[in-house]
């Protein structure tokens, strides 16, 4: 792994920023995630090895978009591309964050770091150059739907960070899309802070094309009275990890969770989540699907941390899984971590295959096997999808998903 | 029993059937012929066999064939597919019809509805024309247009399960339809509607097989013959006077013929 030896010998980056020689120094303490800690152990190590193999590339290629032209109803954004960001309307403004203001964000970020399970973000800072640095500041109401596209270019590693800053009593659609090139690997980290009384409706769709790998790596904080809907979908990835950290810091607010991943060949692709509670109050509804084909691997590991300052909070997480080959493997471990002892709490998992009697009563109306599994696969997406704020019309992304499976 | 008089071929014919599943017998030689414009009713003891009989002729997977046939329109169908069979035209109505979250009700019965028609060299019909053919079926079942939006006996009822599959029936325009115990579970004035589905759709082309273990489904429709099952083999078959005498004497007897036999 040449990128593990450019760190410990400090020779990865040139003209390092403040923020990288911080997230640089941290890393070479320990240049590579404990493999036997719950969050790394069954990453699959040369999958792992691949994803660093590639070199890292701060320029950024030319690629096609998998969208319609940007309609006039939303604002399209791609991390490396826009120099300068500056949506100042009647009723909204979207901003770029000054540096000092993103670097003091990031140090303060970077402080409550743990080196373990923050490796996958002390990594994409470490890489991150200024330039696939895109921090946003957003207040006011009626803001149109906000996209935002991450790429990686083929025979590289490209990193890209960022962080949103939702003012108070703000209210938003924002989709962000990961691709993937062949023989790729993408780093994304990002950051969104939501300030009390605002809202989004975050849609996260990866997907990515022959041996591409991504970390994507998500970190929310919810002021209180907040609310975050969180819908995502990764799939056709060599190699995936999607962890998802939110804390609500006050408690007293909401959290919605429908996230899938889609696993074919010899795939693996993981999705952790942490939700802490930080105060009472606190709302979360969670499930994650995972359909796990030919030889592929897919994780989910998730934790809900109450402790006692969270009372009444009402959290359920629900892991369900579809296994449709007798080789490809499901790992699957929701987790509660309770101190507080007046909560509503729920976790679960399922792992099942396609519906055999399902199947059948479909085809006794004369629907043929091949139909009535995509029937009944697309029933076990439509769930996740409808959950992505993201325009039918403009991206069917249940037709590709039935095309693909 | 008196034997009619037909002008045509048989629809279905069923002959020495023998089957069984994870290698437990079920059926044990049974023989079954259903011409045009007949209603045959099986009935017997719960785990005689009656729905493993619908199963296997629909083309149910988890059951083998050991011995015997299945023809359907003077073919052979041992070997087709459930799919192959009802788009040929045999129907099965589900005891127990299932559920499919996620898929829209209107959608599953487009999409089957096609598949027939397909078969048959009709033209498929888009939504529109769609939604105008079921809007008239509703009728037949007095179901609200609102159950076709739902996903696919979602929160349905008992009843409105049952009125979905004679929908279906109706939708489908089988040659032959099998009712697995479509009575069960519906009140006096579920079962008159259904049962009124079934005489309105059923004419003289059609074969009907009624599974049932009561009487008060053949006081809507009257059999042509009733077939009683025990131990996967059909012990006695009459006029619709039997399922009387059944009703009066209950099953017991038909322990002591196995037990003879």
């Amino acid at each position: 792994m040449e990128i593990i030896e450019k760190i410990k010998t400090n020779q990865l980056i040139n003209n390092q920023t403040e923020i990288q020689k911080i997230c640089l120094h941290k890393l070479q303490s320990s240049p590579i995630p404990n493999p036997k800690s719950e969050l790394w152990r069954l990453s699959n190590k040369s999958k792992f090895s691949n994803f660093l193999n590639y070199s890292v590339n701060e320029k950024n290629s030319k690629f096609d978009i998998p969208y319609p032209e940007n309609s006039q109803n939303s604002i399209r954004l791609i991390i490396g591309e826009n120099c300068k960001i500056k949506f100042i309307k009647e009723n909204y403004s979207i901003q770029q964050l000054s540096e000092d203001e993103l670097n003091k964000y990031i140090k303060d970020q970077i402080a409550c770091f743990d080196q373990n399970e923050n490796w996958s973000d002390l990594l994409n800072l470490s890489l991150s150059s200024k330039k696939n640095f895109l921090g946003l500041k957003i207040n006011g109401s009626k803001i149109p739907p906000i996209e935002i596209f991450s790429h990686a270019s083929s025979n590289s590693l490209n990193a890209k960070t960022l962080v949103i800053i939702l003012e108070k009593n703000c209210d938003i659609e924002l989709l962000q899309v990961n691709l993937g090139k062949e023989n790729s690997s993408l780093s994304q980290s990002t950051f969104f802070v939501l300030e009390e009384n605002s809202s989004v409706n975050h849609g996260v769709v990866s997907y990515g094309k022959n041996k591409s790998n991504l970390i994507n790596s998500l970190n929310v904080i919810q002021e209180k009275n907040s609310s975050y809907n969180l819908g995502s979908l990764h799939f056709k990835f060599n190699y995936a990890r999607f962890e998802i950290r939110i804390k609500q810091s006050a408690g007293n607010a909401k959290t919605n969770i429908k996230g899938m991943q889609i696993t074919k060949k010899d795939e693996q692709i993981s999705t952790y989540t942490k939700i802490e509670f930080n105060g009472p109050n606190g709302f979360l509804d969670q499930i994650n699907k995972s359909l796990a084909d030919d030889k592929s691997h897919a994780i989910f590991e998730g934790s809900i941390i109450v402790p006692k300052i969270a009372q009444k909070t009402d959290a359920s997480q629900l892991s369900r899984n579809l296994l449709l080959s007798n080789y490809a493997q499901i790992d699957t471990k929701p987790q509660l971590e309770i101190i507080a002892d007046d909560v509503k709490c729920k976790h679960g998992a399922t792992i099942a295959q396609l519906n055999e009697e399902e199947l059948f009563y479909m085809r006794t109306r004369g629907i043929t096997l091949l139909e009535a599994s995509k029937l009944q696969l697309s029933s076990y997406f439509q769930e996740i999808i409808s959950f992505i704020p993201v325009s039918k019309d403009k991206w069917d992304l249940l037709d590709k998903l039935l095309n693909e499976n | 029993m008196q034997t009619k008089m037909r002008e045509s071929d048989p629809i279905l014919e069923v002959e020495n059937l023998f089957a069984s599943t994870e290698n437990l017998p079920i059926l044990k030689g049974v023989s079954l012929t259903v011409y045009p414009g007949e209603i045959h009713a099986i009935m017997g003891r719960n785990g005689c066999g009656k729905s493993t009989l619908s199963k296997i002729i629909a083309g149910h997977p988890s059951y083998n064939i050991t011995n015997g046939d299945i023809k359907f329109s003077g073919e052979n169908i041992n070997s087709l597919e459930p799919e192959e069979r009802a788009q040929s035209g045999i129907f099965l109505g589900f005891q127990y019809p299932i559920e499919i979250p996620g898929v829209s009700n209107l959608e599953f019965l487009r999409v089957s509805t096609n598949a027939r028609r397909k078969f048959l060299n009709k033209e498929e019909l888009d939504t529109f024309d769609f939604e105008e053919l079921v809007k008239e079926k509703l009728e037949l079942v007095k179901m609200d247009h609102a159950f076709l939006s739902r996903s696919v006996n979602q929160g349905f009822s008992g009843g409105e399960k049952k009125r979905n599959e004679i929908l279906q029936m109706a939708l489908l325009e089988p040659k032959i339809a099998i009712l697995d115990e479509t009575d069960s579970g519906l009140d006096i004035d579920a079962l008159r509607i259904v049962a009124s589905g079934i005489k309105k759709i059923s004419n003289e082309q059609t074969g009907i097989i009624l599974i049932t273990h009561y009487q008060r489904l053949l006081d809507e429709i009257e059999p042509t013959y009733v077939h009683v099952m025990a131990d996967g083999q059909i012990i006695k078959t009459g006029g619709s006077d039997l399922a009387l005498e059944l009703e009066k004497k209950g099953y017991e007897w038909t322990d002591n013929f196995v037990k003879e036999t």
